[in-house]
């Protein structure tokens, strides 16, 4: 059998009320997905607000008025998944809702999933359980209670833990140290009412995407668009930007300590370089060549040649222009990591990069982005991105971009980034 | 070529299978129109597997954390480290060693043949040095730190320790900082060369590859002669629980719980996919999102969305285990067990199991997205004497009155509670 490539891409169906939908169509998948994401400002007044709204959502509506009747009504659909979150990508906060059935063809009944899955998705987002004008009181306070708990159980993946608090204490005083699902305080001060509003602006106003995956036919795609236009839209508002212009005076150094046996370093970085600039793809190969897989610079160093640490790596935060090196090791070693981190970091800076850490990492970079197009999730989450920069890019111009960056393209991106914060979580030696 | 080709129209799946004389399986799945290619070299051979004997009869006891610690030094060659070969060509190499078995794997997209040959080319020649030895130490030790602070893993750990009094399943998979200390070049080969055998070891593809090319290559590569099935030994596991109550003290923010009833029926085959699709039903029924306790214990407060459950059956263990966060985990150890006796007392419902069963069906068949799951689940599938894609048969299969036995056989046992609280 001849294998056909088939370019993937998302077709632009409509664009509504500040609402924009796409068609990412491809007969390998098993099953049909929809993902929506409303888009917010990252602030604090509605931080935690936003945060909620979907679990709250998830929690029953008119049409399956508890949990129990729509996680039954799920297994009835062959185990289908109806599903919310919130996130942030640069000072930008994401609330999606998600939804995902198995194709028709694996099932042993005839039924019309997708509209089935389609409509229950649609009816936690339109028609949540209200009360007094406001959330159903005790389900909103048990998602209050568990967002709290989500909020305060961030200290239990230590490697996560201090990668946030590395970025928190980097942007102090800006939009995006605001976390994720913003702060327990916040959470405290909210009420159904209150909170009901917000979602309610979310529902009218806050601008959206809608991705529909799998193989849906047009008549589907288009009724699905068609269940939009009930929702009450006015006044829909754009989508903010992120604030990338702050640069560094002085390096801030942050010690914490904590009842734990591993210290976690976190270098904090700003790369001054947006993700709309050119040099955003140099960026990306940078990364790749400094700490972005095994070839690495860090893993080379760090891990192989001086067996500090199991882990040693870099990651770019695209939408805010930032960079976190991190890595778990002894206390005793610090200043050691520590020293040969920075050397690799100088290292790129004065153009200590071989051709053959080049190659490497665009090969890598070249085999990331096509095996992101064999999973449903993946795309989404690409297009989505490309679609929040307004960069417009597919894959096949992206690989293209990254295939021509040059060593001296990286060494000129290498110059404009500078190290911010340096981040120790320290073990206080005391633990039994 | 002579190799078997099976068809599962339903799944839209396609199987190739092929037996290289010198004992080793091969398979190949082909996903039509993907890009990734992912290819496998395991080995049936685990952290559980630290009693063996040799094949001059002599019985060995080796030091736990081998097996971790050898999969971490196959990477390493004469000519250079492994992970660097693969990644100069752009696919991604990695390993994982698990209880019962060991794996060697990458995904790439370009280069398939020339990766696949690196793969069954490397896991085959060893290069163990004193002094390579010794400098892996320092990595593997922090692996193991990190491990130390990671309360879902010792929450985990904890319960496995509550469940067995003597099976090695309860032991960290990479050992202790001390354990490895023990580990060297000599012990690494005893267990290499009696454990990475023909026939004691599966290739496994998943990918747009053609089988003619995935087994013409492993007839080329695969030079080792067959040195049979090496003999694993396993202590006598009682029925009773080594304790019923394990707790540690960790910085976390709320408790951890996590309980779960060992599993004393071994089976192998078809009867085991069987066994565990009936153990995740019924864990479902009694405990799942549409369950009237789930329910009700989220609604008062005591679980919140981390709350999971899992069935895991090998041929040499089996446990069912679940758990999450609580503010009070001994009162929903006790709602839950109280939940599990009423549920063997009066079985589970006809719809509720029809249902549920067709759901898990869905979770299957969305796993076949994944070449790397789908390879994955083939290996283990292997080791264990079945076919990932035999689960067709089995949620056709399936029946209530089976269900309902395995129900009342297991879940009337005791379970054992780990809990993990804030310092």
């Amino acid at each position: 059998m001849e294998s056909t490539k088939v370019k993937t891409s998302a077709e632009k169906l409509a664009e509504k009320e500040g609402i924009t939908f796409y068609r990412i169509n491809s007969e390998k998948f098993k099953t049909n997905r929809v993902d929506i994401f409303f888009l917010d400002r990252l602030e604090r007044q509605r931080a935690s607000a936003n945060a909620i709204i979907p679990s709250v959502l998830k929690r029953g509506c008119r049409d399956f008025a508890t949990q129990r009747e729509l996680e039954t009504r799920l297994e009835e659909l062959y185990g289908a998944v109806v599903d919310g979150g919130c996130g942030k990508r640069g000072e930008t906060q994401c609330i999606s809702f998600h939804m995902s059935h198995i194709a028709e063809g694996y099932t042993s009944r005839q039924d019309k999933l997708f509209d089935q899955c389609s409509q229950l998705l649609m009816c936690i987002l339109q028609n949540p359980v209200v009360e007094d004008n406001g959330f159903k009181v005790p389900v909103f306070r048990q998602e209050r209670d568990n967002l709290i708990d989500h909020i305060r159980s961030r200290i239990n993946d230590k490697m996560r833990f201090s990668f946030l608090r590395c970025l928190e204490e980097m942007c102090s005083g800006e939009a995006y140290a605001i976390p994720d699902e913003g702060y327990e305080e916040d959470a405290l001060l909210l009420t159904p009412q209150k909170t009901f509003g917000i979602y309610q602006e979310m529902i009218s106003s806050y601008p959206g995407f809608v991705y529909m995956s799998g193989s849906i036919d047009d008549e589907s795609a288009h009724r699905f668009i068609e269940q939009f236009s009930r929702l009450p839209r006015t006044n829909p508002g754009r989508v903010g930007f992120t604030d990338n212009t702050k640069t560094v005076k002085e390096v801030r150094r942050v010690d914490e300590t904590m009842n734990i046996n591993q210290g976690k370093l976190c270098l904090g970085f700003r790369t001054n370089v947006i993700p709309s600039s050119p040099d955003y793809y140099p960026l990306v190969v940078y990364n790749g060549i400094l700490g972005g897989d095994v070839h690495s610079k860090l893993f080379q160093n760090v891990r192989e040649k001086a067996s500090l640490a199991y882990y040693a790596q870099s990651v770019l935060e695209k939408y805010k222009g930032l960079m976190v090196i991190m890595s778990g090791i002894e206390q005793e070693n610090r200043d050691k990591a520590e020293e040969i981190i920075l050397r690799q970091f100088e290292d790129m800076r004065e153009g200590r990069i071989t051709q053959e850490e080049l190659d490497a990492t665009k090969k890598s970079l070249r085999t990331g982005i096509k095996t992101m197009q064999d999973s449903q999730g993946a795309i989404v989450d690409f297009f989505f991105s490309q679609h929040l920069t307004q960069d417009g890019e597919d894959f096949e111009s992206m690989a293209q971009k990254l295939e021509s960056v040059t060593i001296d393209d990286v060494v000129r991106v290498a110059g404009r980034i500078q190290l911010d914060t340096i981040y120790f979580l320290k073990p206080d030696n005391v633990q039994s | 070529m002579d190799y078997k080709t099976i068809t599962y129209n339903r799944l839209g799946e396609t199987l190739y299978e092929y037996d290289h004389p010198a004992g080793l399986k091969a398979f190949l799945v082909k996903k039509t129109g993907y890009n990734k290619k992912t290819a496998l070299f395991a080995t049936d051979y685990g952290s559980i597997d630290n009693v063996f004997e040799k094949s001059d009869g002599q019985v060995m006891q080796v030091p736990d954390g081998i097996a971790h610690f050898l999969e971490h030094k196959l990477f390493e060659q004469e000519d250079g480290n492994m992970l660097d070969k693969f990644s100069k060509m752009g696919s991604s190499p990695n390993a994982f060693t698990a209880f019962n078995q060991t794996a060697y794997h990458f995904s790439c997209t370009d280069l398939f043949e020339d990766n696949f040959r690196m793969l069954l080319d490397y896991v085959q020649n060893p290069w163990l040095t004193d002094e390579n030895v010794e400098k892996e130490k320092g990595i593997i030790a922090q692996e193991i730190r990190m491990y130390e602070d990671s309360p879902d893993w010792r929450l985990f750990f904890n319960l496995l320790d509550c469940l067995y009094v003597n099976h090695p399943v309860k032991l960290d998979i990479a050992g202790t900082v001390e354990s490895i200390s023990k580990i060297n070049k000599e012990l690494l080969y005893d267990c290499y060369n009696t454990f990475y055998t023909p026939s004691n070891m599966v290739v496994v593809v998943a990918g747009d590859v053609e089988p003619e090319l995935v087994f013409k290559t492993v007839d080329n590569m695969i030079k080792s002669k067959d040195g049979g099935k090496p003999e694993k030994r396993y202590p006598e596991e009682p029925e009773t629980v080594n304790m019923e109550y394990k707790e540690q003290k960790l910085r976390v923010s709320m408790p951890l719980f996590n309980m779960g009833i060992k599993d004393p029926v071994r089976l192998a085959g078809y009867d085991l996919l069987k066994r565990r699709t009936a153990l995740g039903i019924i864990l479902a029924s009694i405990m799942g999102r549409s369950s009237e306790l789930f329910n009700r214990l989220y609604y008062d407060g005591l679980i919140n969305d981390s709350f999971r459950f899992d069935a895991s059956v090998d041929q040499s263990y089996g446990f069912v285990n679940w758990g999450g966060q609580s503010s009070d985990p001994n009162r929903v150890a006790q709602e839950i067990r109280r939940e599990i006796d009423s549920t063997v007392e009066n079985g589970i419902g006809p719809d509720v199991f029809e249902r549920i069963k067709r759901s898990h069906e869905g979770v299957f068949v969305r796993t076949l997205n994944s070449p790397d799951i789908i390879a994955r689940e083939m290996m283990d599938s292997y080791f264990n004497k079945t076919s990932y894609f035999d689960l067709s048969r089995v949620y056709e299969e399936l029946d209530i009155d089976y269900t309902n036995s395995v129900l009342r056989d297991l879940f009337t046992k005791t379970t054992a509670l780990s809990v993990i609280n804030p310092i």
